[in-house]
């Protein structure tokens, strides 16, 4: 409880200048910076009539899909690339030269290949999560006790059995670490490919009130 | 039996070629208790890994029964040096980890490894977890672990080293329990003279650089032996005359 206090502490203090500087002396005017009442009126009308909820609801879809699909290439594929040195010999360049490309880098191409829609968000999201996620399990492979394997294999193990019942387990954690990174970068993806080639989703949203603000912008300086 | 023929082992660091093992010429008899006895560093991991085909030799042969070693398999069990629990695992389930890879159901699976639990004294900690047991425990479940497993070897790396002195000599009095009821072939390395003695009915005595087999001592001392008695200490100085020569 007492925690819960103190991490509040900040925020609200946040809270308060920003209600300083905007509502009470008008410091910073409306059009660059909305007051702290108006962006929570904004928000609970939003979430009222359920747009809100719905964005919410079509990104995250969007990000667990594409998640799915990274996950499903990239668990796989690092554990093999970690256990053997062959393959990660094989694959290491063409990894080593796409991953540094930014995801949002791609949205002409899948527009281009995929159109506009789920197929595209997925094909982004994909590129920004597989990467961190291959790292990881690639980097948890390779740290594994070799002892553990080496038990396995006196206990009678075939490589696959150490693979599966070893090297799996015990890189789980760094798997672990690799989806949590690649759900924040998916996410983060989503929203701006859906900024640019989207017709719903949160950034959908943002950029179609972008244009409202824009508007109003507008109408203040005519 | 396992039999070592005119086994050499060298590696090569950083472009130098070490000379670990020098002509290692060597019979373990079925049943007996081997101990390999040397200082830190003559290669007894070495030598020992290559019996279980965790590593191969750079000349030489090494054979158990008819059969050339080449990979580790399930007749040569392996207690390591270092803790080798797996933590993601309970202690039955560590235990149990040969018999599954078997694909024996789990009853049967948990039954029998209760019962080499048992005969380590751990039965009461079989949901424990790894990081629950206290060193000594470990190395018993690692103990475990390999029994269960029916190897017709049990190849022991200093298992007792990490230890402190009073549980050292409890688990040696226990293994020498464990070796007389399953019958075991057991070689078991060590660099504690004392250790050795109190084990072995026969101790390989190892040099250091290169490492070579300087004698073949047989243990005759009745078991259980007693570590203060006048006999045990002889033998002991005999040893520690020879690693000093
Ligand atoms: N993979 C390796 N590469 C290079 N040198 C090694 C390797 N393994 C062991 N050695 C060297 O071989 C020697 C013997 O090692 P080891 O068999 O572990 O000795 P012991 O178990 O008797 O202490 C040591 O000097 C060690 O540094
Ligand atoms: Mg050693």
């Amino acid at each position: 409880m007492k925690k819960t206090i103190y991490s509040l502490v900040l925020p609200i203090l946040i809270i308060f200048v920003w209600a300083i500087l905007t509502t009470f002396t008008g410091y910073i005017p409306e059009y660059i910076l909305p007051s702290p009442n108006e962006v929570f009126q904004s928000f609970f009308e939003l979430i009222y009539n359920g747009i809100l909820l719905e964005a919410t609801l079509y990104t995250l879809t969007q990000v667990f899909f594409g998640l799915i699909v990274s996950a499903a290439v990239a668990i796989p594929l690092g554990i093999l690339m970690g256990w053997s040195a062959k393959v990660e010999g094989l694959l290491k360049l063409i990894v080593g030269i796409l991953r540094p490309i930014p995801p949002i880098a791609w949205i002409p191409f899948a527009i281009l290949w995929l159109g506009i829609g789920l197929t595209s968000s997925i094909f982004i999201i994909f590129l920004g999560s597989v990467f961190p996620i291959l790292i990881n399990t690639i980097d948890g492979v390779k740290r594994i006790d070799p002892v553990l394997t080496e038990v396995a294999y006196t206990l009678g193990a075939t490589e696959f059995q150490t693979i599966r019942k070893v090297v799996m387990p015990a890189a789980l954690p760094s798997i672990i670490t690799g989806l949590k990174i690649g759900v924040g970068i998916g996410l983060m993806c989503t929203v701006a490919a859906e900024m640019i080639g989207s017709n719903n989703g949160l950034g959908y949203i943002i950029v179609k009130y972008e244009t409202f603000l824009t508007n109003e912008v507008n109408n203040q300086y005519s | 039996m396992i039999t070592l023929k005119n086994v050499f082992k060298t590696f090569d660091h950083n472009g130098k070629t070490l000379e670990i093992l020098n002509d290692i010429n060597l019979k373990v008899i079925d049943g007996e208790f081997l101990c390999i006895l040397g200082p830190s560093g003559c290669g007894k991991t070495t030598l020992l890994r290559m019996m279980a085909g965790l590593d191969m030799p750079t000349s030489g042969e090494i054979i158990e029964g008819d059969k050339v070693v080449r990979k580790p398999t399930r007749s040569r069990g392996f207690v390591f040096q270092q803790y080798s629990l797996f933590p993601w695992l309970n202690v039955v389930d560590n235990v149990s980890f040969g018999l599954e890879l078997r694909g024996i159901d789990r009853e049967e699976r948990y039954r029998k490894s209760r019962e080499y639990l048992k005969m380590v004294g751990l039965l009461p900690f079989q949901h424990s977890y790894p990081q629950e047991l206290s060193g000594g425990m470990k190395q018993r479940v690692a103990i475990a672990r390999c029994l269960v497993n029916k190897p017709n070897i049990l190849l022991m790396d200093e298992p007792f080293s990490a230890l402190d002195v009073q549980t050292r000599e409890k688990l040696q009095v226990e293994l020498v329990k464990i070796w007389e009821n399953e019958k075991k072939t057991i070689v078991f390395v060590t660099h504690s003279v004392d250790e050795a003695v109190f084990l072995a009915d026969r101790i390989v005595v190892l040099s250091k650089s290169p490492g070579l087999i300087i004698e073949n001592v047989p243990i005759k001392l009745k078991r259980v032996r007693d570590r203060n008695s006048y006999e045990f200490l002889d033998v002991k100085k005999d040893i520690i005359q020879l690693l000093n020569d």
